[in-house]
């Protein structure tokens, strides 16, 4: 059990930081592809090896997982074929062939094939201790590679042109990127499975990225959300029986990212909806005020009354705005009739001014 | 060939051109991965379905899910309109939600429910012909029922001609939306109803090929056809019929291939897609390897069939059983799928001029050398003092080799653009109006500029 929680947590971490790098390339979905593109090679490992070591079959997954990245690569550049066709293609294709060797293995006679079906929909109860080491490991190098090349990792990814005539090998970087994130793929197949593969990769990211602008402390987050989706819902996962692992941690992830849609500061949809709210009264009280100042301009005294009544139909006039502008001591109301202060009058004109410039320019 | 393949033939080549119509709209929309996204959360409206009506052979699971697959969509618009993240990261959040909460469903349930991941997610064909559809039943009474035939032709079947006749219906409209959304707009046609339309259309196609072939090679199905045609051309029609015709091919070669590996069909049917896409896209690499793996396999499986009329030998593990073969190979073998590669590999280079090696090759260094030629002349052109323009001083401003230089002047030389005067280059009309013309190329990138030019360019080669 603690084996179990400490590997979905570590795997979520790796999948938060290096997930913040496919959100931001624009390559959320080959965390999709590249774990479909893995089974041709689990297969075709278990085929020649003939042993069901976790290993072999890592590694198996890592070359066709590779090879499926550079064929995406190769058919965006040389075709004129989109990425998302790319992506699909690459997906779809390689996932029917693995499922070709797949069957044909199990047709077999004496092939020991029980388990390989786990890598389709991920089973954290096979994690060993060894499998936790191994994560441990790579999410340590990853970590190192990931604070050596910052700078480089940072310019790639924000101006890529720029990186090239700075000098830098951008296709190393670029290489150097895409293979660390096809082995926390990879890695990350045996536990959560190939389909739920990709939101591990996304979900941290897109949440994080709603919280900050500043691309370390995004990375720190999406680390920081996928440990915590690995370690709740493998806690959940365990508290009731019959309850696979793997969705329920991409379950957690992805009500982290609905929390975060909702309530980041910034970005988020609720306080976006305040801000509306608000620019939209103050709009409605500028109109009225400028509307006010229509009316009043044509009088001696600025303070002349006038009935609340004509106000009635003008569009933006509403109780609120109007007690706005008194708030605001704009305007003061006598019983029925409203009349400007000087105060009111003074910001209108200048209102009106601003308008204008702002037509002008 | 007995009725049942044929059966399962016909389903399948149903299902390829089922998929194929709407797969090419959306390859041609950039929205392949819509599809992938929908095959995986209809397994939510399969499993809700279920819940419902007990029964998997309910019409109301295929509205469900294919209701399913419209919320996707749906939903992927919606975070997508917010702002807050891209489209594919909407589509990668999206769906493996929609398919957690399916999965869940079936394990917490799965004691008392007959309805099991791995057979929802892989797909059989093998069983298709023997599940008919009946009508007229009358309770009680066996045998009193009209045998349609097989269920899976009707659905696939009706979804098909649904989607013919939308498509010969909106074809205008579809092909106008799909290239400029534009104007589609503008000359009234909602862009709303014919996304929600194309959308619905493939959702239920994928519904309905979902039994058939399982969800992942539905995309396979959709995708791969349509991309490979085109590859092959940009008109719309064509593109439509090529991949009605790729899906079909792949479909029954695919059968074959499954019947005489003894393995899934649909997994066979996708790596036919994958053979023929490969041989489209990169056909010298690709022939190359089927070239050395049939012969491979064909001389492995004349030595299989020599080890396992000895004793024992059946009851090996596969991978022994690999290396047994293998050991078995001699030189020759080795030689003769050497030779096949080979000639395979001189044969296409020489086949297909315009993506050969050598041509590429050529082309490249003509290019080269023409942008040399345009650098060379700009140069002249820029220079009026007599020691700029010395054949010498060439090597040492441009930074060229000494040979490199030579066969530039020579070049120029050829087609009347310079002339040399006691090795001092100047100018002739026609290389001063050249080099005019790809100056306002430069700097304007107009491809109408370009357009004139096109001849002059083919005078260097000469």
């Amino acid at each position: 059990m603690r084996t179990i929680t400490l590997g979905t947590a570590i795997l979520g971490a790796i999948c938060g930081m290096l997930g913040s790098f496919a959100v931001l390339r624009k390559q959320s979905l080959l965390g999709d592809a590249i774990s479909h593109a893995a089974l041709p090679g689990i297969a075709i490992a278990f085929l020649i090896m003939g042993a069901k070591d976790t290993n072999i079959l890592l590694i198996g997954a890592l070359i066709s997982g590779l090879i499926g990245t550079f064929w995406i690569k190769g058919i965006t550049t040389k075709t004129h074929l989109k990425s998302d066709t790319a992506l699909g293609l690459t997906l779809s294709l390689f996932f029917g062939f693995g499922m070709l060797l797949l069957t044909f293995i199990q047709k077999q006679p004496n092939a020991n094939q029980a388990g390989l079906d786990t890598y389709l929909f991920g089973q954290a109860a096979t994690l060993l201790e060894k499998d936790v080491w191994l994560m441990a490991i790579v999410a340590g190098i990853c970590l190192i590679i990931l604070l050596v090349f910052w700078k480089e990792f940072k310019i790639l990814l924000f101006d890529a042109d720029y990186t090239k005539t700075l000098g830098f090998n951008t296709r190393f970087i670029d290489i150097l990127i895409t293979t660390f994130i096809v082995i926390t793929i990879v890695l990350g197949l045996q536990t959560v499975g190939v389909i739920l593969m990709s939101a591990m990769l996304l979900a941290p990211a897109a949440a994080a990225r709603q919280w900050t602008n500043s691309l370390g402390i995004m990375v720190i987050l999406a680390a920081i959300f996928g440990a915590f989706s690995g370690v709740v819902g493998t806690g959940i996962s365990a508290s009731q029986s019959n309850l696979p692992t793997g969705p329920v941690i991409v379950l957690v992830a992805a009500s982290i990212v609905l929390i975060s849609f909702i309530f980041s500061p910034s970005r988020g949809l609720l306080f976006r909806q305040i801000r509306f709210m608000k620019n939209r009264n103050s709009i409605k009280m500028q109109k009225t005020l400028a509307f006010m100042y229509g009316i009043a301009k044509n009088h001696e005294n600025i303070a002349h009354p006038h009935a609340i009544k004509i106000l009635n139909g003008f569009q933006g006039f509403s109780k609120r705005s109007l007690q706005e502008l008194v708030d605001l001591n704009y305007v003061e109301i006598n019983g029925q009739q409203w009349s400007m202060t000087q105060k009111g009058y003074n910001t209108a004109e200048n209102l009106y001014d601003q308008q204008v410039k702002d037509t002008h320019e | 060939m007995n009725s049942a393949q044929i059966t399962i033939q016909i389903i399948v080549a149903l299902v390829a051109v089922a998929c194929a119509i709407p797969g090419t709209f959306l390859v041609l929309r950039k929205m392949s991965l819509i599809s992938d996204a929908i095959s995986h959360s209809i397994l939510l409206g399969i499993v809700i379905g279920f819940f419902i009506v007990g029964d998997t052979s309910s019409p109301l699971l295929i509205v469900l899910a294919a209701f399913a697959g419209i919320v996707t969509v749906f939903l992927v618009e919606f975070i997508q309109k917010t702002g807050l993240v891209k489209e594919d990261t909407a589509i990668g959040l999206v769906f493996p939600a929609l398919f957690s909460i399916g999965v869940i469903l079936i394990a917490k349930n799965a004691n008392d429910v007959h309805l099991d991941i791995d057979s929802v997610m892989v797909g059989d064909l093998s069983l298709a012909p023997f599940d008919p559809l009946l009508i007229n039943c009358t309770e009680g009474i066996a045998d009193s029922c009209i045998n349609l035939g097989p269920k899976a032709i009707w659905v696939i079947g009706t979804i098909l001609v649904i989607t013919l006749v939308l498509l010969f219906a909106f074809f205008k409209e579809l092909k106008v939306s799909t290239f400029d959304a534009g104007l589609a707009a503008a000359l009234g046609f909602s862009p709303v109803i014919m996304h929600y339309g194309l959308m619905t259309v493939s959702s239920i196609t994928i519904v309905g090929a979902f039994d058939a072939v399982g969800p992942i090679l539905v995309v396979a199905l959709m995708i791969a056809p349509a991309a490979t045609a085109y590859l092959f051309t940009k008109d719309l029609k064509k593109m439509l019929v090529l991949a009605c015709f790729f899906g079909v091919f792949s479909a029954i070669s695919g059968y074959w291939l499954a019947h005489l590996l003894d393995a899934s069909i649909s997994g066979s049917m996708t790596t036919v897609l994958a053979i023929l896409f490969l041989l489209v896209y990169e056909p010298i690499i690709t022939s190359i390897v089927i070239g050395l793996a049939t012969t491979t396999s064909v001389i492995f499986y004349q030595y299989y069939q020599q080890l396992l009329t000895e004793t024992g030998f059946a009851q090996f593990a596969l991978s022994e059983k690999i290396s047994r073969v293998f050991a078995e190979f001699v030189l020759l073998d080795y030689v003769t799928i050497m030779l096949v590669g080979g000639v395979c590999a001189v044969l296409l280079i020489y086949i297909l001029p315009k993506r050969g090696v050598i041509y590429g090759y050529y082309k490249v260094r003509q290019q080269k050398t023409e942008i040399m030629l345009l650098v060379f002349l700009l140069h002249i052109r820029n220079h009026t003092e007599e020691s700029e323009r010395h054949v010498k001083h060439l090597n040492e401003h441009i930074n060229w080799q000494r040979l490199r230089s030579d066969s530039v002047v020579e070049l120029a030389l050829k087609n009347n653009m310079i002339t040399v005067d006691n090795d001092i280059i100047s100018l002739t009309e026609k290389g001063e109006e050249f080099t005019e013309k790809a100056i306002d190329y430069i700097i304007t990138n107009k491809d109408t500029e370009i357009e004139e030019m096109k001849d002059d360019f083919f005078l260097f080669r000469g």
